[in-house]
């Protein structure tokens, strides 16, 4: 279907970077050791890209319209929001879809497995906004609709990346601990699992971002988030207040990744 | 090991040696195929012998060693390990009485290689002093240095250091029976020779029952006490020493996998005091060669020197015997069962 | 948890007030439904396939372009990834609202957003393409005498190209998602229909607008993967099909 170490149609999104050997990041090719400039990076071109921001905010005149958004307390508030919703949900995808991958890999059901394959490539392909949408009609609107959305978008990816890492384990090795009378529990848990865990985070750090995109839509159902900003200032025609949304969200999207990125690579099993 | 509570085989209770292994009318059928890929395969390895399953590739004898920990279940027949039958046994039991060699070598990338050797006996609950001090020790047995090579990792290594690696986790419990299936396959030819001659040495030491998969049959000649060669479905077509079955080939299939040269590889399994030598008195001007030499070493003296006779010396160079090419081919015309020298 | 207003915030979209979807009644007139709008549907799915077909053929361009041009060069590569990686991680609604005091409302922010988002798996797989070319190949290729840019043109950019493929297809998909955000814009396509089923919520229709949008979409991604298979069926050399 696609050579190794590209991005495979079947990837998410952002993740069409599972694949752990082509893997580009914020902090550029990973797998060798972080240097300084790629740690620093990222955070010092978004404190930058801030910073802008602020001295252009600060030199406007804000009506009365703008200064009741562009002050520290209602922007503390819509980044908390924002954070709890998507970090919420990422938590939640990894307690439920990591264990739920194990053990669909345990069953050595390929019937399971082809399903749940398959699944995930349509899940891949619904729109995020329309599930928060229809979400929010045939159930009700606000925060816990939200989080449930985004759980159920992310919940795909995620266990596929997990079952894809376990099954991407070296059958030599995976023979080796056999015959060497570890149980299948055994196996999973000191072997199979570790040698999976770069395909699992890097399909938890892009589930975790592509959550901060979509917790951005929560607004539409009236959960809050930094959202809020974007759609009343698109609406008022308030345009710094537009912006100053915009680029908040983008600056947690990239400093999220910038930081699961930094976790991921600590994490990496040494020896890999 | 004095220690041997965890054992499983009743005999190996104070003993380091091998176990019997035995094999009766063993069958492996896959679903839904009609050919089975192993029919009534029936044999006795003594405790100790280091046997060869040498065969074309698919013909089953990797399968055959498989279903001995159990990887392959059999679909009928009987396998018993010290008289024990293994298919009474727990799989995860039986394998951690089973050391395993397989040629990807299959060390966890994940752990170091102290760490990697130190596997079954964490399976087997072994104190934490008794691990490590067993894997120093193994280590040291297949020359690995210990403060340098512990706390690496797999990919830190070389081939044939991997493979060192490999052999020291399967003798980590030290259990009674090795399965090696194609252990040096995958190294260069030099790396190959090496690991091979260490392995006769470490085997002469640890003296265990093993089965070892080839598919080369000068690697069966050189490292086996006995060879079976296997045709399709893992039928036995001669199961005998290196020796007899160069000198006396069962049938066509045998002749034609041992291929050219039959007299040459068994005149490097035979040592010169194997020919008879005609006496000698005093020094002569002849080439000489020692006594713990093979008969092919001789040969090529012979051949390198245009001499017609060299002189057989001892340790201490004193002349024993005479030898010339009559007596080289004599030593492999009857075909005596000569003791299998180790080369 | 129900409806939180914040202070300063409309809440709703486009006027209308979000309700607890209680007037929600279920399929029963999802037939009509379609029956009645089918020119409509119609319309939104071509307007829909040509935005992506659109942003997708110019991100295709640009980004073959760019990877042409830096894959041998290790900075300018780090550069063209990076960036364009940082551009996918931006959430879509922010990027399409900064751009819409730039470009207006509709097709202008959309094809943008769409172009700069589809960027990076093409960039990144024509970079990884032309680079796995193996090295006996381009030795043999200059071997025979031919010149760097031809090296290039006629042995890797054939040879990399089922990969390159790949990550125009994995750009579609992408695309086709988030062209329904494109919606919220006055984009055109099935989003329009999303926004609507959000906009009149305890109303009749609303499900059955939201769920055409949505399932819509579905369909349109898993046709145009589809004709991706094909597309690389009939596109890749002979000798490297597998």
């Amino acid at each position: 279907m696609s050579a190794p170490g590209t991005a495979d149609v079947a990837g998410a999104p952002a993740d069409a970077a599972a694949t752990p050997r082509d893997r580009t990041t914020l902090l550029g090719t990973p797998g060798r050791r972080l240097s300084v400039v790629r740690v620093a990076a990222a955070p010092l071109l978004v404190a930058a890209g801030l910073l802008v921001l602020f001295l252009w905010v600060r030199s406007l005149e804000l009506d009365s319209i703008e200064q009741r958004t562009l002050n520290s307390d209602y922007l503390v508030a819509r980044v908390r929001e924002h954070l709890v919703l998507s970090c919420a949900a990422a938590a939640l995808v990894a307690l439920i879809a990591i264990p739920v991958g194990m053990l669909i890999h345990r069953s050595q059901s390929t019937v399971l497995r082809t399903v749940v394959l398959g699944l995930a490539n349509i899940g891949q392909a619904t729109p995020a906004v329309g599930v928060v949408i229809l979400l929010a009609i045939v159930w009700k609107t606000g925060f816990s609709t939200a989080l449930v959305a985004l759980v159920a978008y992310s919940f795909l990816p995620v266990l596929r990346n997990t079952l894809t890492g376990l099954a991407e384990v070296d059958p030599a090795t995976r023979e080796a601990a056999r015959g060497m009378g570890m149980t299948r529990w055994q196996v999973l848990r000191r072997i199979e699992l570790p040698l999976a865990s770069p395909v699992i985070l890097a399909g938890l750090r892009t589930s975790l971002v592509f959550a901060v995109g979509v917790a951005t839509i929560a607004t539409f159902i009236n959960a809050g988030g930094l959202g809020d900003m974007i759609v009343n200032g698109l609406k008022l025609q308030r345009y710094p207040v537009l912006i100053v949304g915009s680029c908040l969200v983008a600056a947690i999207a990239i400093l999220i990744d910038w930081l699961a990125g930094l976790v991921e690579e600590l994490a990496r099993p040494r020896g890999l | 090991m004095s220690d041997r509570s965890n054992s499983i085989f009743p005999s190996t209770a104070g003993t380091s040696g091998g176990v019997s292994i035995e094999l009766d009318g063993v069958t492996k059928v896959y679903p839904g195929q009609g050919v089975p890929a192993v029919e009534d395969f029936s044999m006795r390895i003594e405790p100790g012998e280091l046997v060869m399953f040498v065969g074309p590739s698919g013909c089953g004898k990797t399968t055959t060693m498989k279903m001995v920990n159990r990887i392959i279940e059999p679909s009928s027949g009987s396998i018993r390990i010290d008289g024990q039958d293994v298919l009474h046994l727990s799989p995860d039991q039986l394998r951690r009485h089973i050391g395993y060699v397989i040629q990807q070598i299959g060390l966890f990338p994940h752990m170091t290689i102290a760490d990697n050797i130190a596997t079954v006996p964490k399976l087997l609950g072994w104190s934490k002093t008794r691990t490590s001090q067993r894997v120093e020790e193994l280590l040291e047995t297949v020359q690995l240095d210990p403060a340098v090579f512990a706390k690496r990792y797999p990919r830190q290594l070389s081939g044939g250091q991997q493979q060192r690696a490999g052999v020291a986790r399967a003798l980590a419990a030290d259990p009674p029976v090795m399965l090696m299936d194609e252990p040096f396959g995958a190294t260069d030819p030099i790396t190959r020779e090496r690991l091979q001659a260490e392995f006769l040495r470490l085997q002469a030491e640890i003296g265990k029952t093993i089965i070892f998969v080839t598919h080369d049959f000068d690697e069966a000649v050189r490292l086996g006490d006995r060879i079976a060669v296997l045709s399709e479905r893992s039928r036995i077509e001669q199961f005998d020493t290196p020796d007899a079955i160069l000198a006396a080939p069962a049938n066509e299939y045998v002749a034609s996998f041992i291929g050219s040269g039959a007299a040459l590889k068994r005149l490097a399994l035979l040592p010169v005091t194997a020919a008879r030598l005609t006496p000698v008195d005093g020094s002569s001007r002849r080439p000489s060669v020692s006594s713990t030499a093979t008969l092919r070493d001789a040969l090529d003296l012979l051949m390198v020197t245009g001499a017609d006779a060299l002189d057989v010396v001892d340790e201490e160079q004193r002349p024993v015997g005479r030898l010339g090419h009559a007596d080289i081919s004599a030593a492999l015309t009857p075909p005596e069962r000569v003791e299998v020298g180790t080369p | 948890m129900d409806i939180v207003l914040h202070p300063g915030a409309i809440t709703g979209l486009l006027g209308a007030t979000p309700v607890r979807a209680e007037g929600y009644q279920g399929l029963d007139g999802l037939q009509t439904f379609l029956e009645r709008r089918s020119d409509d549907i119609q319309q939104m799915m071509i307007d829909h396939i040509t935005v992506v077909a659109l942003s997708v053929g110019i991100a295709t361009v640009l980004s073959i372009t760019l990877g042409l041009v830096v894959w041998n060069h290790p900075i300018g590569r780090t550069i063209a990834v990076t960036s364009t990686a940082v551009i996918l991680t931006v959430p879509s609604l922010a990027l399409l609202a900064i751009l819409s005091p730039l470009f207006g409302l509709g097709w202008g922010p959309t094809v943008t957003a769409l172009v700069l988002y589809s960027m990076l798996p093409i960039v990144r797989n024509t970079v990884t393409g032309l680079r796995e070319v193996p090295a006996h190949v381009l030795e043999s290729a200059r071997g025979m005498g031919m010149s760097p840019t031809r090296v290039l043109l006629q042995v890797q950019l054939p040879m990399a190209w089922p990969i390159i493929l790949t990550g125009i297809r994995v750009a579609s998909q992408l695309a086709i998602g988030i062209a329904a955000i494109g919606a919220y814009v006055a984009g055109p396509g099935l989003g329009q229909y999303i926004f609507k089923g959000l906009s009149s919520l305890g109303s009749l229709n609303a499900l059955n607008y939201a769920l055409v949008g949505t399932v819509g979409v579905v369909i349109l991604a898993l046709i145009v993967d589809a004709v991706f298979v094909l597309i690389a069926r009939f596109t890749t050399p002979r000798g490297l099909r597998v």
